[in-house]
């Protein structure tokens, strides 16, 4: 029981009155960046971070507000399926299937308050497997060595893209580029200056934070520019009164604990993710209620099964994010680069170092669910009317704020100017298709893999064989491999079954 | 049209022919030559990048219609960028209240939000910003020529 006494002081953190105000805040603006269409979850808390500092918070309290707007982020993705059939983002996907049709049928209401109990239940489910996962896994994973290590840092790059991930090649070239630009600056342990073509500014490296920034909202607005996407979807649905059953509550209840479990497998799992989360659990259901349902005609059970499993795998993707350091979706990355610059190394290390914060983080998520169960009940229609904000007037507003969040913790033009040019090649990697999350990693993984690596080396007097040596280094390079391949085969499949469920 | 992905494909290899060649051409450490130092690590990268990218430029993927690069939003995209340099450079001179208001204003209006309302939104929110930062947070953001 050891574990709940190191929660209910994660609790006592989180529940002090400072923490707990700017975990609201959080949810607040996590909710409103989920529910805004271009503003996605991985974007918004990108843009919150340089904010968490400026704003001077101690590393707890700033990863209880980041975790908070997570949760959020993942909750408000579901009011613009529901309302606009638009998903806010690509878990969301499987929620218009059913939100929309119940939309349409004048029962908007009703399907927003079931989705936000089916997220919370499935956020739940997760939640409690987390905490009981995580600190099992972090005991396991301090037995890995430097060689270990490094073949789990491969294994997080192959298995990123995901088997929906389509091109490997892609993946590969982004990782490469994120551990190359990794490598700037002075090498921490010769001395050597790599890179820095003698710029002052180049010595301590670049900066991630500056790269994410400029990487998802400057590239954001680029799209945006290009596409003239400046007006707002209309939305055809009309706001009604809830009438919420007790009936349709136990409904969707059994859904939405298979929706949690099967969300939090897929979380956890290496290159599953939140995605597959919400479709695999959107189709067994399917399966289970057979042709006593009514799927794609607004039933209740649809709506509940992708939500929850959608929350259930954003919650899963934490235990690997925070047990070995290696996250497994966009926003988890971001959540990391937030803790690496807050100089918490991630990994197991972590529950034995800082306890304190891992536990205090757990709470905020637990918390955090239940204040967006009971903001968005209430205040769904304040989301819904902030929803009718135009792109062309957000994103001007959002692209200012990143840029003052960056300016106030640098204050140097320098910073900025990279920025923009870190926007410019994210928007021409997005055109192409390669994906930005690899560059990520590989920016915050490059320097911890390039320390294994010439550990391994030297112990072992450069013997490249020597990374392959153990059984679990094997078991560890086997997955990866696994990884790699298995998107090109079954990934085509996957997406194809995906896209059709989705039509 | 040329892909998208050869003309990537031969910018990114180049650029990691040249990373790689960096990493030959690296000063000898303090220490002496080790058998793996500072170099390997870009040496191994400058191969995994220079091959990913080598498969782009002879084995691109086909775009579907509709996608691909715009060329016709080109000096939209050259505008919008020229704005941001811009305003990097001129927050300092002319403070931070004037310079985002014209950059906030001039990416709205590009934006498709009439020339009035754009210059609006500007001043509300940069005005806004500043005063939340300035006087809530206690930091400072360039003032300008106004500065006493």
């Amino acid at each position: 029981m050891e574990t709940l006494g190191l929660l209910m002081d994660g609790f006592n953190t989180a529940l002090s009155l400072e923490n707990f105000l700017y975990a609201l805040l959080g949810c607040f603006i996590g909710t409103l960046i989920g529910a805004l269409p271009g503003l996605g979850p991985a974007n918004g808390v990108a843009i919150m971070i340089p904010l968490a500092f400026t704003l001077g918070l101690p590393p707890e309290t700033a990863l209880i507000m980041l975790t908070s707007v997570y949760a959020g982020a993942m909750y408000g993705g579901r009011i613009s399926s529901i309302l606009l059939n638009i998903p806010g983002d690509e878990p969301a996907m499987m929620t218009c299937l059913d939100g929309y049709p119940m939309a349409r049928q004048g029962k908007a209401a009703e399907a927003l308050a079931l989705s936000a109990l089916a997220s919370f239940i499935g956020s739940l489910v997760a939640t409690i497997g987390l905490i009981f996962l995580a600190p099992v896994l972090a005991r396991f994973a301090l037995s890995f060595g430097a060689a270990e290590y490094f073949a789990l840092v491969v294994l997080a790059f192959a298995t990123l893209g995901g088997v929906t991930g389509k091109n490997p090649v892609k993946s590969a070239l982004a990782a490469g580029i994120g551990l190359a630009i990794a490598t700037v600056g002075i090498d921490l342990s010769t001395g050597t200056q790599r890179y820095t073509f003698d710029v002052l500014e180049l010595f301590e490296g670049i900066d991630f934070i500056v790269a994410i920034v400029g990487l998802f909202a400057v590239s954001e607005l680029l799209l945006f520019i290009e596409a003239h996407q400046g007006s707002t979807p209309r939305s055809e649905v009309k706001m009604n009164p809830l009438r919420l059953s007790f009936a349709s509550v136990v409904q969707i209840l059994p859904t939405s604990l298979r929706g949690g479990v099967l969300g939090f497998i897929a979380g956890v799992l290496p290159g599953a993710g939140a995605s597959l989360g919400s479709f695999v659990s959107y189709t067994l259901e399917k399966r289970i209620v057979g042709s006593k349902g009514y799927f794609g005609e607004g039933d209740p059970r649809g709506i509940a099964a992708p939500e929850a499993g959608n929350n259930g795998a954003a919650s899963g993707a934490l235990v690997p994010m925070l047990t070995l350091g290696i996250p497994g979706s966009a926003t988890t990355a971001v959540l990391l680069a937030m803790l690496v610059s807050f100089n918490i190394t991630p990994g197991p290390l972590m529950f034995t170092q800082n306890a304190d914060i891992v536990w205090g983080v757990i709470a905020a998520l637990l918390l955090g669910n239940i204040l967006l169960l009971l903001l968005n009940i209430p205040l769904v229609g304040i989301f819904v009317r902030l929803l009718s904000i135009p792109p062309r007037y957000l994103l001007p507003i959002v692209t200012m704020v990143a840029f003052v969040g960056v300016y106030a913790i640098s204050r140097s033009a320098f910073d900025l100017c990279f920025m923009i040019a870190f926007g410019v090649m994210g928007y021409i990697f997005r055109k192409a298709e390669i994906p930005l999350v690899p560059i990520i990693l590989g920016m915050l993984l490059g320097p911890e893999m390039e320390k294994n690596l010439r550990h391994v080396m030297q112990i072992h007097d450069g013997d490249w064989t020597m990374l392959w040596d153990s059984s679990l280094s094997i078991g560890l390079w086997c997955i990866a491999l696994a990884g790699l391949i298995l998107p090109a085969i079954i990934g085509p499949i996957l997406r194809v079954r995906m896209r059709r469920t989705a039509d | 049209m040329i892909n998208l992905d050869r003309i990537l494909g031969l910018v990114l290899l180049t650029l990691a022919v040249a990373y790689g060649w960096g990493a030959f051409n690296f000063p000898v450490a303090f220490a002496g030559p080790e058998s793996v130092g500072p170099a390997t690590f870009p040496k191994i990268l400058a191969f995994i990048v220079g091959a990913c990218s080598l498969y782009m430029l002879v084995k691109p993927d086909s775009l579907e219609e509709g996608e691909g690069f715009e060329y016709k939003a080109l000096p939209e995209l050259l505008l919008v960028l020229a704005v941001l340099v811009l305003y990097v450079f001129m927050m300092e001179p002319l403070g931070f209240v004037l310079s985002t208001a014209i950059m906030v204003a001039v990416l709205c209006w590009r934006m498709g939000v009439k020339p009035l309302y754009a210059g609006v939104t500007g001043i509300v929110s940069s005005t806004l910003v500043f005063l939340l930062f300035h006087f809530g947070l206690a930091l400072p953001l360039p003032i300008g020529p106004w500065e006493v």
